[in-house]
C-alpha cells in the first residue's frame, strides 16, 4: 500500500521533536451500500475510502493526523504537524520492519469486490419477499446490504509492519406494519467477519419473518405501562444493555483516567456470583472478530469479570503505558480518521445454569423484553436508557400479552448487581458501537436473563 | 492528479462507456480537534481531507460512486461501480443532472477572521476554560469529552451540462461534560458553544454556565409519576424536533413513511405553530445558497400558523408531486447519495422568555435534555418514550431536580398541544433549532 522506505521516513520526520513513539496506519477500503425498497432497489452505493493516520506518543501525551494525500509531500507535512504538537526529549532508535501478514483467524472465501452486485440484489429480493409475504399488514420492507473490504497497513517505530484484509457484511431488514391508525416496526441486522458466503448461507426464512413478526406484534400491542418491574431479557441483542452500561466501563479510555464506576476495583466483587462477563476478539468469523486489532497486536479472550470478580479491563497501547498494563489486543478504530482507543469486540455474559423457562416460571409480574432497541448510557455516571423492540407482560410465570412503546432506563453498575438469574442459551448479536475512535462493528451478548428491578417507561398513563 | 483534471478524464472515460450525464463533486476539509483533561492536552488532531462523487446517468438510472484517492485507478473504479450501480437500480422516478439557474444569492458563508485564530490560541483558550471549570464551584471533580473543533469545508459542483458551482464554509465550535460530586453522587451538564466571533469567547462566562448546568442537577428531589405540564427546554425541543424532521421529506413521504403525507394544506399543529427553512443564516450549520443538485436555495415557510403549506424536496420528489423542488436537495457528504434534507430549519419564536414560562407554571416538569432520540422514537408513528433530566416546578419556581425520568408522548400529538412558544430560540451546533415550548402535559415516570 505504502512502500518501506517511504513509511520509515514518515515515523522518522514525526518523531524529530522528541516522540518516543510513531505509528502509520495505511488504509485502502471497498464498500458497497444497497438499498432495496417498495419492491425495487432503490439506492446502489461504491465507495472507496484511502487515507494515512499518524500518531506520535510522548510519555503520556499523542497527537494524531490523518490525510488522504498520499504523495511523500502530503505524508511528511502530515507527520511534521503531528510532531509539532509533542514537545519531548525522547530519543527512538526506530527498529528496522519485520514484515507480516496478520494471521488469518477468520476465513473468507468470497470477496465482496469480487461478486457481481446482480447476485447481492437476489439475495435481498428474497429477504424482501418473505418479509412481505408473512402477513397481509405488513405495508413496507426495507432491506440494506452492506458489505465492505478493508485492506490495512500497521507500521511503528518498535519495527511492527503489519497487513491485514478485513471483510465485514451485514444484511438488516427493517418492517412496517400499518393499519388504519397506527405503523410499527421490526427489526433485524445479522452480521459477520464474511465474504458474501455469508448472505449465501443466511437463514433468510428466520430473519426476515422475525423482522416482520416484530412489526405485526408491535401494531397488535397496547402501550407498555410504566414503573418498577422484574425484567427477563432475552439473549442475543439483549446484551446490548450490558455492553453499554458495564462494556464501556471496563474500557481503559475511561479507566485510565479513573472515570469509571469500575476503575481500581480488579479482585472486587461487581456483580452476583453467576455473572461471568467476557470480550473475545477471537471467535471465529463472528462480526466484532479481528485478526489484529488496529495497533498491530493479536485479540485474546479477556475474562473481565468471573462469577462477579472483577478481573481486568480492555487496554490499548497508550492506556496501557498511563495503567502500567499490557495491551489485550482491543485497539480498534472506525478508519484511519481515529486514533484507535480500548473498544470491545465480541462481548457477552456467559451461559449460567436456569433454562429460559424457568426464569419466566419464576417470574410472577414483570417485562420480557425479547428484543432489544438501541440506547445510550452517560459514561459518567452510569445512567443508561434503551428502547425494548418487541416487549411482553410476564404475569403469574407465564408470557401474557405483548406491550409497545417501552423503554428501560437505569444505572449501569446498579443493574449488574441486581442480575438474580442467568440462562443456559448464550446468543450473540450484531451492532455498531460508537465511541472515541469512532463507529465500529461489535457483537453484544448474553443467555436469557433476568434483572430483579428496572425502571420501565411506557406511555400507558394509568401504570 | 488535481480535481480539474481528474473530472476532465473521468468525464471522457465516463462517456466513453455510455454514461449520458455526469457529475463530480468534490469536497476538501481541514479540521483541527484539541482535547483538554485536567490542565493537559489530551487530543491533539489535524487532518486534511479529499475526497469526490461521481455520479451518472446510465440506461435511465442514476449510478454513483465515490473515492477518496484520487488517482488512475480511482478514474477505473468510480466507473466501473458506478455504471454496476446503474444497472443494478429500478428506481421510477429518475434522478437528472441540472444545468443549473440563473441567479444564486450573492452571500458567503466563511469567515476568514475564524480561520486566522492559532491552533495554539485556541488550545490556551480551553486550558483557560479548563481553570475556570475547576474554580467555578469545588464540587466539580472531572470534565469529560472536552473538545473544541475548527472544520473548514470547501465544496464543489461540476457537471456535464457546464454547471460549475463553488461554497467554502467554516466554523468552530466547543463543548465540555462537566462532573460534579456531592454526598457520593455523580451528576453532569453539557454545554456546547458555536463559536462566530472570537473576539467574543469569554472562559469566565462559559465555565459559569457549563458548571451551573451540571450543579443543578445534584440532590434531585422526589417527585410522583404523572402526568404533568412539560417545558420543553429549547435544546430539548431542538432535539425533538431534529428526530422528527425527517418526516417533512417529501422523500420520506412518497416511501410511505411520514404520517405528513398527503397533508399539505391541512392543519397539523396548533395555530400558535410557525415552521420555516431559512438557508441564508450566518453562523448556522445548513447555510448554502445552492443545495446538492445546483438548485438556488430559497427561504421557505413549511408550517403556516399551524397549516402545512409544503414538504421539502429536491428535483426529483418535486417532479413526482407535480410540484416546484424547494432546494432541498441533500448529501450528507461524498458518500452520500442525493436526498432530502432541511437547510437551518427552525419553529418560530414566540413572546414569552423561558423564565416567564417557568413562572407562569403552578405545578410541573422542566425537561432540559432527551436521551435515546436514536432508539427511543418511532419516526413514523411519532410515538417517543425518552430518558431525560430537568427540574421540578412549584408555584413558577425551580424546586429542584428530578431524578432521571422518561417522557413518553406523541411528536404530532405534541405539535397541537403547545401552550406556549418561547422567545430563546436557539441551534446549537445543528440545522435544526426550537425556542422553549410549554405543553399540555406528559406521561413522566421518575427512576
Amino acid at each position: 500500500m505504502l512502500n518501506h522506505a517511504l513509511v520509515q521516513d514518515v515515523i522518522h520526520e514525526s518523531l524529530t521533536t522528541g516522540g518516543d513513539f510513531a505509528e502509520v496506519f495505511v488504509e485502502d477500503t471497498f464498500k458497497d451500500n444497497l438499498l432495496l425498497q417498495g419492491g425495487r432497489i432503490d439506492k446502489s452505493l461504491s465507495g472507496r475510502d484511502f487515507g494515512v493516520g499518524i500518531r506520535v506518543y510522548n510519555g503520556f501525551h499523542s497527537a494524531y493526523t490523518y490525510t488522504t494525500d498520499f504523495s511523500r509531500e502530503g505524508l511528511l507535512k502530515s507527520a511534521r504537524q503531528a510532531a509539532q504538537a509533542i514537545n519531548g526529549n525522547g530519543k527512538v532508535n526506530v527498529q528496522p520492519f519485520q514484515h507480516e501478514q496478520a494471521p488469518v483467524i477468520h476465513e473468507i472465501n468470497q470477496l465482496p469486490q469480487s461478486v457481481e452486485k446482480a447476485r447481492k440484489v437476489n439475495v435481498m429480493k428474497n429477504a424482501a419477499d418473505i418479509a412481505n409475504n408473512y402477513h397481509n399488514s405488513i405495508s413496507q420492507v426495507r432491506v440494506n446490504l452492506l458489505d465492505e473490504e478493508q485492506n490495512v497497513l500497521i507500521a511503528n517505530s518498535d519495527g511492527k509492519f503489519v497487513e491485514d484484509k478485513r471483510v465485514h457484511s451485514r444484511m438488516s431488514i427493517a418492517a412496517i406494519a400499518s393499519n388504519e391508525h397506527d405503523m410499527e416496526t421490526g427489526f433485524y441486522g445479522p452480521g459477520a467477519v464474511q465474504g458474501f458466503e455469508f448472505f449465501e448461507n443466511l437463514d433468510l426464512n428466520h430473519y426476515a419473518k422475525e423482522a416482520a413478526r416484530i412489526a405485526v406484534t408491535n401494531l397488535g400491542a397496547d402501550p407498555c405501562p410504566s414503573g418498577k418491574f422484574p425484567v427477563i431479557i432475552d439473549n442475543e441483542f439483549g446484551g446490548v444493555i450490558f455492553h453499554e452500561a458495564c462494556g464501556h466501563g471496563l474500557e481503559a479510555t475511561s479507566v485510565a483516567k479513573g472515570k469509571s464506576a469500575f476503575a481500581n476495583k480488579v479482585g472486587e466483587q461487581v456483580a452476583p456470583d453467576i455473572v461471568t462477563y467476557i470480550d473475545d476478539g477471537t471467535i471465529p468469523n463472528e462480526w466484532g472478530s479481528i485478526n489484529v486489532d488496529d495497533e498491530g497486536n493479536k485479540p485474546q479472550k479477556n475474562v473481565l469479570i468471573e462469577n462477579g470478580i472483577l478481573k481486568g479491563y480492555l487496554v490499548d497501547q497508550l492506556n496501557g503505558r498511563i495503567m502500567d498494563t499490557e495491551p489485550t489486543g482491543s485497539g480498534r478504530r472506525e478508519s484511519y480518521r481515529y486514533a484507535p482507543t480500548s473498544r470491545m469486540t465480541n462481548t457477552y455474559i456467559a451461559p449460567g445454569e436456569s433454562t429460559p423457562e424457568e426464569i419466566i416460571a419464576n417470574t410472577e409480574h414483570g417485562i420480557y423484553a425479547r428484543y432489544m432497541g438501541g440506547g445510550s448510557v452517560n459514561p459518567a455516571t452510569g445512567d443508561y436508557n434503551f428502547a425494548i423492540n418487541e416487549a411482553y407482560l410476564v404475569k403469574n410465570g407465564k408470557i401474557d400479552k405483548p406491550v409497545r412503546g417501552a423503554t428501560l432506563i437505569g444505572n449501569g453498575p446498579k443493574t449488574l448487581q441486581t442480575v438474580d438469574m442467568v440462562g443456559n442459551n448464550l446468543g450473540h448479536g450484531a451492532g455498531m458501537c460508537g465511541s472515541l475512535s469512532g463507529s465500529i462493528p461489535v457483537n453484544v451478548g448474553q443467555p436469557t436473563l433476568r434483572v430483579s428491578e428496572i425502571t420501565v417507561g411506557g406511555r400507558k398513563e394509568d401504570a | 492528479m488535481n480535481v480539474l483534471e481528474f473530472k476532465d478524464e473521468l468525464f471522457q472515460k465516463g462517456s466513453e462507456k455510455g454514461f449520458k450525464d455526469m457529475e463530480l463533486y468534490y469536497e476538501k476539509s481541514d479540521r483541527f480537534v484539541c482535547a483538554i483533561d485536567k490542565g493537559e492536552v489530551d487530543q491533539f488532531t489535524t487532518a486534511e481531507v479529499t475526497g469526490v462523487s461521481f455520479r451518472g446517468v446510465y440506461a435511465d438510472q442514476m449510478g454513483y460512486a465515490y473515492t477518496e484517492k484520487l488517482d488512475e485507478s480511482s478514474i477505473e473504479f468510480l466507473i466501473e461501480n458506478a455504471l454496476e450501480n446503474a444497472s443494478v437500480l429500478e428506481s421510477e422516478d429518475v434522478e437528472e443532472i441540472y444545468e443549473g439557474d440563473s441567479n444564486y444569492k450573492d452571500i458567503s458563508f466563511s469567515s476568514e477572521a475564524l480561520k486566522s485564530v492559532t491552533n495554539e490560541e485556541k488550545i490556551n483558550f480551553m486550558k483557560e476554560l479548563d481553570k475556570e471549570i475547576y474554580a467555578a464551584d469545588e464540587r466539580v471533580v472531572a470534565t469529560n469529552f472536552f473538545t473544541m473543533q475548527s472544520v473548514d469545508v470547501q465544496k464543489a459542483m461540476y457537471n456535464s451540462k457546464g454547471l460549475a458551482l463553488e461554497d467554502d464554509q467554516n466554523y468552530l465550535v466547543y463543548m465540555v461534560i462537566v462532573i460534579v460530586e456531592e454526598n457520593d453522587v455523580t451528576k453532569s451538564g453539557v454545554h456546547i458553544e458555536v463559536v462566530s466571533d472570537w473576539g467574543k469567547v469569554n472562559a469566565k462566562e462559559s465555565a459559569q454556565k457549563a458548571v451551573q448546568e451540571a450543579v443543578s442537577y445534584l440532590n434531585p428531589l422526589e417527585t410522583d409519576d404523572k402526568f404533568y405540564p412539560v417545558i420543553l427546554r429549547q435544546d430539548a425541543a431542538r432535539s425533538l424536533l431534529d428526530t422528527f424532521v425527517t418526516t417533512f421529506s417529501a422523500e420520506t413521504a412518497q416511501q410511505g413513511m411520514s404520517k405528513l403525507k398527503e397533508k399539505v394544506g391541512s392543519k397539523i399543529a396548533g395555530d400558535n405553530i410557525n415552521l420555516v427553512d431559512d438557508p441564508f443564516m450566518k453562523n448556522r450549520m445548513g447555510s448554502r445558497t445552492f443545495d446538492a443538485e445546483g438548485v438556488a436555495t430559497e427561504k421557505l415557510n413549511v408550517v403556516e400558523n399551524g397549516t402545512l403549506t409544503t414538504l421539502l424536496h429536491n428535483r426529483k420528489t418535486a417532479k413526482k408531486d407535480g410540484v416546484k423542488t424547494t432546494g432541498h436537495a441533500s448529501k450528507v457528504s461524498y458518500k452520500g447519495t442525493v436526498n432530502v434534507a432541511p437547510s437551518n430549519f427552525y419553529i418560530e419564536p414566540g413572546s414569552q422568555s423561558y423564565d416567564e414560562l417557568v413562572q407562569g407554571l403552578d405545578e410541573g416538569i422542566v425537561v432540559t435534555n432527551l436521551q435515546g432520540l436514536h432508539s427511543g422514537v418511532n419516526a413514523i408513528s411519532g410515538d417517543f418514550s425518552l430518558a431525560a433530566n430537568g427540574y421540578y416546578v412549584k408555584d413558577g419556581k425551580i424546586q429542584g431536580p428530578t431524578n432521571l425520568m422518561t417522557i413518553a408522548g406523541n411528536f404530532f400529538e405534541l405539535l397541537n398541544e403547545v401552550n406556549e412558544v418561547g422567545s430563546d430560540l436557539e441551534f446549537g451546533p445543528s440545522n435544526v433549532g426550537a425556542p422553549s415550548l410549554l405543553l399540555k402535559g406528559l406521561s413522566v415516570t421518575f427512576e
